[in-house]
């Protein structure tokens, strides 16, 4: 057996010796289907089960490793403090290594990756649509230092394109010099990753690093919490030569070095931890930090926030295998925003404001959903007309 | 197990029921239903299985999938949480897992009376949250606060932290609503605390272990969250030193929350002096000039039994890092068991001594660190510990010869073999040492007067006849 299924045996294996369930308590999918089997607990005794070759891995059990959010939550319940995610998305990958059929409500997705180098069916010329605006500030190879990977995401969702704008606006005020890949920007393969497709996930893996390689560029940032994660964890090679940061970090960075002064901007917001950004990459301080230096604004927590924080409900293929299962973690996030009196919530990962938004449209909340660097671009402008 | 046409037909029914959203028989659904935290026999992990699991929502739901059992002869294995110790919900012998975690709904917070009526699948921890909206809690706080169940700490009679002040779940459930065996349902009386009338019919699923009937709704006493709360932590020489601190408080009178001694692991990362090894802190709640003057009352008597008292800050952290690990480091993540035995207060050194120098060595077993003494203080005498389980050829064996020791020390010392966890099938077989023949046959007797065809939970509790 490959040592990665060992170690995921491994993860199973102790949580058989404990099984004391606490992960329940904080697991999204847990607490909206409210049955034994979709918990880290009762994924772990499938792998279990699996792996002694006791149990064939049959649709329903295929269903069951896919109705995980790869959240985290549950890891500070954890009585034995095990990455139950890491199992979990193992698992997938080992289920389709031995001939497991992918849910086929992720074929399109995949076949969009295969045939467009992005999971949304969009051309590969798209990637440069949200750009055409802006100076077009193609990388030059072994001059751009920056590189703003933008991510499929926010190129190609029009009602996510104001964030990347936004940013490169941020970074315009600040005098951060950056580039783009525009077309030849591809999928970082984190969606392929999270849902068991390592041979897609590694063509995209070897040819992204490829094309970043080639531009010689010292850094990459992205607003992506799900890019962030990949390039910075899942991108060995690339990570230890090319500074991989999060928008939040830059533009910290920016703030703290006094090259972005908002303006006067009174309102009261609340910020969301992308798992990704949060659980994932222990990213919780910059956003916050850089949100309290906007005069005027106020920060209020929801009751979980930082590790605790409660998953959107869009990660890791439950969205679009589960949407309405996703849709009600996601519901629960918004209610538990309206509780606080933030007007706005906050959030920087596309697939949170997408999730979100959504919600909140559904169930028709007040609670605007925003990106970071959108939010951060309106403080910029606030009062400027008065 | 089912026969395939039996089978085929009690599922076409659980489904005509309750919906196919609300029945699992996939083998991947049942299989985190096949034990619970009992340190079961290692190597056959999935030997029992359930035939299937329902997922009720309602009180008609339960009595549907009851009479369905009922008509087929099923055994029915009522669930909660599912952190039972013990094997209580192991399906030994197949059939139907009642799992309650769906009916989660808080029926009516009465706050002039101070109960709540609740279905029994919310956590503790959910209805504690719940509550907090209206200025109250539960105040059962017990090792599975996350995911144990309403109805699962009622039926296992669980032990709770803040037991001296304000009692256990066993002193707080007020009225019961109950689907008993032949699918009727008994509410055990109205939702008073005190009455004359009536037997007091909710007493008996109080650790019942769903061998009586599965419980639907729980009328609750609850109390108003205290305005101050405190906790006084002391160092000492060693556990025997923070003994005597505890039997010198506890005689003392003073109303303290609740409060643990035991030997501690590496103590002085919490600031106790070189050489120390015993801690015992005690909590409090309530008023607040009343929690500061039992507070010092306390690191007084502390002082006088020679302890030396944690600045505030630690002991507050300490509590506070302690709660975190409540349902967390506390639970059993490897091959080991702790002690839950009830020992009167005067037998505690007799009961270690022989524990860990006579039982002990004979059969393989050792203390984990910091986990060789420890007692829960107050009138809960509940002695702890935790120990390694015995490996080897014939380590099944050798445990079940332990469990029986520790049974037969427990017991020839007036105490009780099991002071939360409940019987299951860990203990059946050792009641006999605790119950007269009379009593167990007393027992059976009100067994098969509630379940006359031994559907409910059978095998668990109550040891066969001889």
């Amino acid at each position: 057996m490959e040592s990665k299924y060992t170690e995921m045996l491994n993860i199973a294996e102790q949580c058989g010796l404990c099984r004391c369930g606490c992960c329940k308590d904080q697991c999204p999918m847990f607490s909206e289907i409210l049955e034994e089997s979709i918990s880290p607990k009762g994924r772990n005794a499938l792998i279990r089960a699996v792996m002694k070759g006791e149990i064939d891995p049959d649709e329903r059990a295929v269903r069951i490793a896919f109705s995980c959010l790869l959240c985290k939550r549950d890891e500070s319940s954890c009585s034995a403090k095990l990455n139950n995610s890491e199992a979990t998305e193992l698992f997938r990958e080992y289920l389709l290594s031995r001939g497991v059929k992918p849910l086929p409500e992720h074929e399109s997705l995949l076949k969009s990756l295969e045939n467009y180098g992005n999971p949304w069916l969009e051309s590969k010329s798209a990637r440069r649509r949200w750009a055409k605006e802006l100076n077009r500030r193609s990388v030059i190879p072994g001059k751009t230092e920056t590189l703003f990977y933008v991510g499929c995401t926010y190129a190609l969702d029009r009602s996510l394109q104001e964030s990347p704008k936004a940013l490169a606006r941020l970074m315009d005020s600040a005098g951060e010099d950056y580039g783009l890949l525009l077309d030849d920007e591809l999928c970082c393969g984190s969606t392929a990753k999270r849902i068991g497709q390592i041979g897609v996930f590694d063509d995209l893996r070897r040819e992204n690093e490829r094309r970043i390689r080639s531009t010689g560029v010292k850094r990459v940032v992205t607003a992506c919490a799900g890019c962030y994660k990949t390039l910075s964890q899942d991108y060995p090679g690339l990570s230890e030569d090319v500074e991989i940061l999060h928008s939040t970090d830059l533009i910290w960075k920016m703030v703290s070095k006094g090259a972005l002064k908002f303006r006067q901007f009174p309102v009261v917001v609340t910020y969301h931890d992308p798992c990704h950004l949060g659980r994932h990459s222990e990213i919780y301080d910059a956003p916050r930090l850089i949100l309290k230096s906007v005069p005027g604004l106020k920060l209020v927590e929801m009751a979980n926030n930082r590790e605790l924080s409660r998953c959107c409900g869009g990660g890791a293929g439950v969205k679009t295998a589960y949407p309405e299962i996703s849709q009600r973690a996601a519901v629960r996030r918004i209610r538990e925003a309206e509780k606080t009196s933030a007007t706005i919530l906050v959030t920087t990962c596309p697939f949170c404001v997408q999730t979100l938004r959504s919600a909140a449209n559904s169930v028709g909340s007040k609670l605007e959903i925003l990106e970071l660097s959108v939010l951060l671009g309106r403080a910029l402008e606030a009062g400027r007309d008065e | 197990m089912l026969d395939s046409r039996n089978r085929d037909s009690v599922k076409r029914q659980l489904i005509e029921a309750l919906g196919s959203q609300s029945v699992l028989w996939a083998k991947a659904d049942l299989l985190p239903y096949s034990k619970d935290t009992y340190r079961a026999s290692f190597e056959d992990e999935n030997k029992y299985m359930p035939d299937f699991v329902v997922l009720p929502e309602t009180t008609a739901h339960v009595q549907s999938v009851v009479r369905i059992a009922s008509e087929h002869r099923v055994p029915m294995i009522p669930k909660g949480g599912g952190s039972n110790r013990t094997g209580m919900l192991v399906p030994i012998t197949g059939g139907i897992v009642i799992d309650t975690i769906r009916m989660n709904r808080v029926l009516e917070v009465d706050v002039a009376n101070l109960h709540v009526t609740v279905q029994p699948g919310i956590t503790l921890k959910e209805l504690d949250e719940h509550l907090a909206a209206h200025n109250l809690w539960l105040t059962q706080e017990q090792g599975s606060y996350k995911v144990a169940t309403i109805g699962g700490a009622i039926s296992t009679s669980g032990f709770s932290r803040r037991h001296q002040k304000y009692g256990t779940i066993a002193d707080r459930v007020m009225s019961l609503e109950v689907v008993l065996a032949n699918g009727s349902v008994l509410r055990t009386g109205q939702k008073v605390l005190y009455t004359s009338t009536g037997y007091r019919l909710h007493q008996l699923f109080i650790g019942a272990e769903g061998t009586l009937g599965v419980i639907t709704e729980a009328t609750l006493r609850v109390e108003p969250l205290p305005e101050a709360r405190d906790v006084v932590l002391g160092f000492f020489k060693d556990f025997w030193a923070a003994n005597d601190a505890a039997q010198k408080v506890m005689a003392s009178g003073v109303m303290f929350t609740g409060g643990e001694a035991y030997e501690g692991h590496n103590i002085q990362a919490l600031g106790a002096p070189e050489g120390m090894k015993g801690l015992f802190y005690v909590m409090l709640d309530g008023i607040k000039g009343e929690v500061e003057a039992d507070a010092v009352f306390i690191e007084r008597m502390m002082r006088e039994s020679g302890g030396t008292i944690a600045e505030h800050e630690t002991a507050v952290a300490f509590l506070s890092g302690y709660t975190i690990q409540w349902c967390g480091a506390r639970a059993l993540t490897g091959f080991e068991d702790v002690l839950t035995s009830y020992v009167p207060m005067e037998r505690i050194r007799e009961f270690y001594d022989t524990l860990w120098n006579d039982i002990a060595p004979r059969y393989g077993i050792e203390p984990l660190p910091g986990e060789k003494y420890s007692l829960d203080v107050g009138r809960y005498r509940m002695s702890g510990g935790r120990y390694r389980l015995p490996k080897g050829e014939d380590a099944w064996q050798r445990y079940q010869g332990v469990l029986r020791e520790i049974a037969e020390l427990t017991t020839s010392l007036g105490g009780s073999i099991q002071g939360c966890h409940g019987v299951g099938i860990e203990h059946r077989d050792n009641l006999d040492l605790e119950f007269s023949q009379v009593a167990l046959e007393t027992m059976r007797m009100i067994k098969s007067t509630f379940d006359p065809d031994n559907l409910m939970n059978p095998g668990k509790k109550i040891p066969d006849r001889r």
